[in-house]
């Protein structure tokens, strides 16, 4: 039975091969509370791209999420709000390993209680507020409770669409700490706070108690709303602060301005970003060889004018495929040995798409060096590539050998041989004489 | 070929102006006269010819000093490969001389003059060989 | 006429005699070498055949590449996994002669058929030497003396322990070659002077050259011979032949040290070489000197001479000393000024100090190494005295350098030994010529007659008729050879030379043990292998080092980053084959004080050193559970003082000992030492091992704290059988970013401490 439900996921793995780079198989954990269907333009969309979605309530132990140290699902996402403990596989603890495997998380933050993935976040450098006190907005005028905020996106993000209405939100905010791996996706709006009274009168008393508390005011835009975190495997989680910006009631809702809400390509977008189907690129292949030749050497010797060469591919969820890739403008490789000795532009090669490359000198230093690309942007897939290549002093017969600068030397180690001859043959000729005189001397 | 010759033909005049150049410059001139004369006729030729070649190697030595000094030492290893070719041929040459000179039979006993020149001829071979080793 | 001791047959033919002679000499030389060799093997048969110690790891290493890859390979050798990341350039940072050596006869006799493991070679390459050791040695003495004296002196250098120490089988290091080296060298020079000949200073020069390209130790070589010249011109001693033999061997020998390209340019350019160069340009000035005098004769035209040669002396003095001052010529390096001031490697290069082998040498150790000879030693030099010929002479300034530096450093014990043997045989070689010698003296005025008796012949005869022992002491006959013999001397009688000689023998007997039980007891350890005794008397080997080595080996990437003290370097690169930060080629202070530094920081601190030199594995020797004294804890202050060199505002000897300065490693061990990565590495889960009960150091003899340590940026990863060897992995950065100390404890479910309160909390007012 176990044993067939694998076969069946890895076929299933295999056979779709993916809208996401990483797998299509998505583990949604529910809290029982909440209605499957009131979501389902969320789940339609994602089924629509071709993932292949599992449900699950909060409750069940089944199925299980990693089996043999395995990951199971490609994706699991945890909206379960309102119950205040996960079963063993969904500790805070095992949802990190799941992110060490390589699976990417999308989680829902309560607003009420101090539940496990609350407590989580801060493992991601997310700092929530006391609990119950939800995101509070009372502008612009709607008919809306003042709990349900319309959020306008912001303008040029890398994850998500271009001239995105704003998104309907109601949850809890919450505040980044400076951690370079986090990436905003949509910030509260500059008049809202969070507060656990949405009567107009209690405005001193808020402020008050934020005072006494000694934690100062959440309140303006630099409260986050929902945000994504890219782990340093790959992975990727994304937090959002209210379960309800993915539901269709949020989606179907019009603005106060009479415009549909971007809920839902909203939704869609920072699924898709967190599973890893955006802005994900990876390195091809990295290939490095001396100028005027296409192999790559063991070794380097100082001095050498070597090609660096880098392919890089994005992932192309529409046609399911690895494209090249030449967009990246910022790029640079090092050359280092402890400390970077060379750095510098590795630029993208008009006419090869994918390709960056950067002819340098190896600098007059022998040791291991290493080719670092270490290039990390918010939003995006890091590069990351390190190729280790010692970089030795010339050969023996590689050092200049005949020298004008040393022809005297030459000529006077020559003279000295020639001299030596001579003077050998003129010595023994000597003692032929110096012989027969003695001979005659003798007779 | 060229500088070979040419010494071999100064040689009887070269060689005290060498000679000269090595004691110091203070002697009296009726001292390095007498030297002169008595060089001139207690040596045998063979020893003259000894001589030559010494002189001939200490021109060399000495060129190539002064172009080190003046011009440049590098490269290193060829200054020291030519400077040292000269000065081990003239030091071996010198012991050959002193092996081969009558006057110092009984300090060498044991080596003929026979012996002296295959030691030589064996040393200066060894000389020669590491000398090109270094030289380039 | 003479009256005889005792009567020799005197019908033999001298031929036969000198036959008889010949073969009796080879014979013993043969003997003498089987001996040499075989004592060397304890170290295989006690163990097995494998490689000893630490530099011979490396010599090994070096010896696979070059009869692997050949001379060219090994020549451009350029290392990436030693010293990590700076990388080694092994070809020109070593002396090749003994893996040329190796090479040579690894390729011959393949050549001929005979397919020899490479291994093997290394491993019995220093006995094989040792036997030409003795033969060189047999040869010198020959030189001073006679061949009895020669085949004594041979016969001690096969077996005298201060020489065995370094060339026990397996021993495969530089000193295997160079000692022989050292000696033929200086029988070549003296030949060569006694003769005046320039073939045998050919040979000397061609013999330091190998020696230059074998040993590091050559320097003294270098200075030994220009000494020993020097002190001939002074001695008023000036003669062609000095001039022939040192001319010929400084000048090619010069030339030919320079092809060796760790050495280089070094013969010209540094003050150890500079008495040499001196030496040779004396020589060239009083040689013309004696030129120009054997042709005038005038007495004012001498005294200028002299003068001229003096003041061309000082100014050739002044010139070197010019150019050192100039930064030409560089200036003694710091290993040399250490010879001179046994305190100066302690103050300013504690790298120098620590290693073991350049301790001062204890008292103990000259009896340990070399027996009796150590008080023949003396007799032998005053010997010399008396003759005092040129080679005399060179034999007494040997005696009296060599002694100073073998007591200023033990490894150079290794020099004085073969000097301490050719004196040692001489002296006794003189006792028992006179002793065996049958003539008596006449007491008045008479002819002596030549005594036809080998030496062997009566030490035979003394054997069988063993008379009745007494007891004499050695100097006072040894007193009475310090005289010259103008009056007839001698010894009367039968039983005279027969205690006498009884004594001799037995004490040479006894120093054939000591040797023996020296050797097999103290030197011919392997050190990779350890050997202990059970109670019930049963050797147990400890086998930890080898197997940890093997399962880095089998467990871990090939371009794994091994971190290590200094001191396993060389046995990482040749048993685990792993990449290493530091070995035993101590050439970079700044990199093992890094190493120094990582290892008695904090783990906080040390940690991004850690990364940054792509370190994947920590190794370190823990000997706290079976009593290994020469553990890391116990070189760790070496480790600190290092550390403290290069960076003395971050790390800071006191404070790794206590208040009142006990270095501790209990309780009352201070902060900064409970802190370091060292300790902790050694002593983590060293409690677990105890099951509750008082955990026991048994080097130190401390009871451990009840707390063990914590890890939290480098785990476990291996500890051997005998917790002699434990490795630990480096743990990589965190998945989210966090510090390992956070990540650690949120792994293991510990409460965060919060930063923001989370009670819940009403503003309603």
């Amino acid at each position: 039975m176990f044993f067939k439900r694998v076969v069946a996921l890895l076929g299933l793995v295999l056979a779709a091969c993916a809208r996401s780079s990483t797998g299509d198989s998505v583990l949604v954990v529910l809290d029982s509370s909440l209605d499957k269907e009131a979501y389902s333009v969320f789940w339609d969309g994602l089924v629509d791209k071709g993932y292949s979605l599992t449900f699950r309530s909060h409750k069940d132990a089944r199925p299980a999420v990693v089996e043999d140290e395995v990951a199971q699902f490609n994706h699991v996402v945890v909206f379960a709000p309102d119950s205040k403990n996960l079963p063993q596989d969904l500790t805070p603890q095992s949802l990190v390993a799941l992110l060490d495997k390589g699976t990417n998380l999308l989680l829902a933050l309560s607003s009420k209680k101090q539940t496990t993935i609350n407590t989580l976040a801060s493992e991601f450098s997310l700092v929530l507020p006391p609990p119950g006190t939800p995101l509070i907005s009372h502008f612009p005028a709607r008919d809306t409770p003042a709990t349900v905020v319309p959020v306008p996106p912001p303008h040029a993000h890398p994850v998500l669409t271009a001239g995105l209405p704003p998104v309907w939100f109601s949850g809890v905010p919450f505040a980044y700490t400076p951690n370079p791996l986090l990436l905003p996706l949509l910030n509260a709006p500059a008049e809202a706070f969070a507060a656990d009274t949405t009567s107009d009168a209690g405005a001193d008393a808020v402020v008050e108690a934020a005072d006494r508390a000694g934690e100062g005011l959440w309140a303006g835009s630099s409260l986050a709303l929902a945000a994504g975190f890219q782990a340093t495997t790959g992975a990727r989680a994304t937090f959002v602060g209210g379960v309800e910006m993915f539901s269709n009631e949020f989606a179907q809702k019009e603005l106060p301005q009479g415009k549909l809400s971007g809920n839902k390509q909203f939704a869609q977008d920072v699924a898709s970003w967190s599973f890893q189907e955006s802005n994900a690129l990876r390195i091809d292949k990295v290939k490095h060889h001396r100028v005027n030749e296409t192999e790559p050497r063991e070794t380097y010797t100082i001095n050498d004018n070597v090609v660096f060469t880098m392919h890089v591919s994005k992932f192309n969820s529409n046609k399911d495929t690895w494209e090249p890739y030449s967009g990246i403008q910022d790029m640079q490789l090092e050359f280092t040995m402890l400390d970077p000795h060379i750095r510098t532009a590795l630029s993208p090669v008009p006419g090869q798409p994918g390709e960056y490359s950067v002819t340098f000198r190896v600098p007059d230093r022998h040791g291991v060096f290493k080719f670092i690309v270490d290039h990390k942007r918010k939003g995006w897939t890091h590069l990351q590539s390190t190729t280790v290549v010692p970089v030795v002093p010339p050969q023996h017969d590689e050092y200049p050998r005949f020298l004008s600068a040393a022809w005297p030397y030459y000529i006077g180690a020559m003279s000295t041989s020639v001299g030596f001859v001579l003077f050998s043959a003129l010595w023994l000729a000597g003692d032929d004489r110096e012989g027969k005189k003695k001979g005659i001397k003798t007779e | 070929m060229a500088p070979k010759s040419t010494a071999a033909a100064k040689q009887p005049t070269t060689s005290t102006p060498s000679a000269l150049h090595e004691t110091s410059p203070a002697a009296a001139g009726n001292a390095v006269q007498s030297l002169l004369k008595a060089y001139n006729e207690t040596t045998s030729p063979r020893l003259k010819l000894i001589d030559a070649f010494l002189v001939f190697l200490m021109i060399a030595g000495v060129l190539q000093f002064v172009y080190c000094v003046l011009v440049t030492n590098f490269p290193f290893n060829a200054f020291l490969a030519g400077f040292g070719s000269c000065v081990g041929q003239f030091v071996l040459t010198a012991s050959l001389r002193s092996q081969v000179n009558p006057a110092n039979r009984n300090e060498f006993k044991d080596v003929s003059p026979e012996r002296a020149f295959a030691d030589f001829a064996l040393g200066s071979v060894v000389l020669h060989f590491f000398v090109y080793n270094f030289l380039g | 006429m003479a009256t005889k001791a005792y009567t020799l047959p005197t019908d033999i033919p001298t031929e036969t005699v000198t036959n008889i002679r010949s073969l009796l000499r080879i014979v013993s030389l043969a003997l003498i070498s089987a001996a040499a060799i075989s004592s060397r093997l304890f170290a295989v048969v006690n163990f097995e055949s494998i490689i000893h110690e630490f530099d011979p790891w490396f010599n090994y290493r070096a010896t696979r590449l070059l009869a692997a890859k050949g001379f060219y390979a090994f020549w451009n050798w350029f290392d990436p996994t030693a010293w990590y990341p700076l990388g080694r350039v092994v070809g020109g940072t070593i002396y090749p002669g003994l893996m040329a050596t190796s090479g040579v006869i690894y390729n011959v006799l393949h050549a001929l058929n005979l397919p020899v493991d490479i291994r093997n070679i290394c491993v019995l390459l220093a006995p094989g030497f040792s036997a030409l050791t003795a033969w060189s040695t047999y040869m010198f003495t020959k030189e001073l003396k006679d061949e009895s004296a020669g085949l004594l002196a041979a016969a001690f250098i096969g077996i005298v322990p201060g020489y065995i120490s370094r060339s026990v089988a397996g021993s495969y290091d530089n000193e295997a070659i160079a000692i022989f080296l050292l000696m033929f060298t200086f029988f070549c020079w003296i030949k060569a002077l006694k003769l005046g000949s320039a073939f045998f200073g050919t040979l000397a020069a061609l013999f330091y050259f190998y020696m230059v390209a074998a040993w590091g130790g050559y320097a003294f070589i270098t200075n030994m011979i220009p000494l020993h010249a020097l002190t001939l011109i002074l001695m008023g001693r000036f003669s062609s032949r000095l001039y022939v033999a040192y001319s010929s061997w400084y000048a090619i020998g010069t030339l030919a040290s320079m092809q060796v390209p760790f050495v280089g340019f070094q013969p010209v350019r540094t003050s150890e070489h500079m008495a040499a160069l001196g030496v040779f340009g004396l020589l060239q000035i009083i040689a013309f000197s004696e030129l120009v005098r054997s042709h005038v004769s005038s007495k004012q035209f001498q005294t200028l001479l002299y003068a001229s040669v003096i003041g061309m002396g000082v100014l050739g003095f002044s010139g070197i000393v010019g150019l050192t001052y100039k930064g030409w010529i560089a200036p003694w390096t710091g290993r040399f000024y250490s010879l001179w001031d046994t305190g100066y490697a302690k103050k300013y290069i504690p790298i120098i100090a620590s290693v073991s082998e350049h301790q001062p040498t204890a008292w103990p150790s000259f009896f340990m190494d070399l027996h009796i000879l150590i008080f023949l030693f003396p007799a032998g030099v005053v010997m010399c005295f008396s003759k005092l010929r040129d080679e005399h002479i060179f034999v007494i300034l040997y005696s009296v350098v060599a002694s100073y530096f073998a007591g200023v450093m033990v490894r150079l014990m290794l020099t004085l030994t073969p000097v301490v043997c050719v004196s040692a045989a001489v002296a006794l070689s003189s006792l028992l010529d006179t002793y065996i010698d049958p003539t008596e003296p006449v007491l008045e005025e008479g002819e002596s007659a030549e005594s036809e008796a080998t030496p062997q012949d009566p030490t035979k005869k003394v054997k069988k008729t063993t008379p009745p022992s007494n007891s004499g002491s050695f100097g006072e006959y040894l007193a009475r050879f310090t005289g010259n013999t103008d009056k007839p001397r001698g010894i009367f009688g039968v039983s005279n030379r027969l205690i006498v000689l009884f004594n001799t023998f037995g004490m040479l007997v006894f120093f054939v043990i000591h040797c023996t039980w020296v050797t097999s007891n103290a030197y011919s350890s392997p050190s990779v292998v350890l050997a202990s005794t059970g109670a019930d008397g049963n050797a147990h080997i400890i086998d930890d080092f080898r197997e940890a080595y093997y399962w880095l080996r089998q467990n871990t990437p090939e371009d794994t980053v091994v971190m290590s003290w200094w001191d396993y370097g060389y046995q990482i690169a040749g048993m685990a084959n792993r990449t290493t930060l530091v070995d035993n080629n101590t050439w970079n202070n700044t990199h093992i004080a890094t190493v120094g530094k990582a290892m008695s920081s904090p783990e906080e601190v040390a940690y991004p050193i850690l990364r940054k030199h792509d370190v994947d594995y920590v190794l370190i020797i823990f000997g706290g559970l079976i009593g290994y004294s020469g553990d890391d804890i116990n070189k760790f202050l070496w480790m600190v003082r290092i550390a403290q060199g290069v960076w003395p505002d971050e790390i800071q000897e006191p404070n790794y000992f206590t208040k009142t300065g006990e270095y501790r490693v209990d309780d009352r061990a201070s902060e900064t030492m409970k802190n370091s990565l060292m300790y902790k590495m050694s002593y983590y889960r060293f409690n677990e091992l105890f099951g509750g009960q008082q955990a026991v150091d048994r080097v130190r003899g401390q009871q451990m704290p009840k707390e063990g340590p914590v890890l939290d940026y480098i785990e476990e990863a291996f500890t051997s059988e005998n917790w002699i060897v434990r490795i630990y992995q480096v743990r990589k950065e965190d998945l989210l970013g966090r510090d390992l100390k956070v990540a650690n404890a949120f792994e293991q479910g510990r409460k965060r401490k919060k930063t923001k309160p989370p009670v819940r909390r009403r503003a309603l007012a």
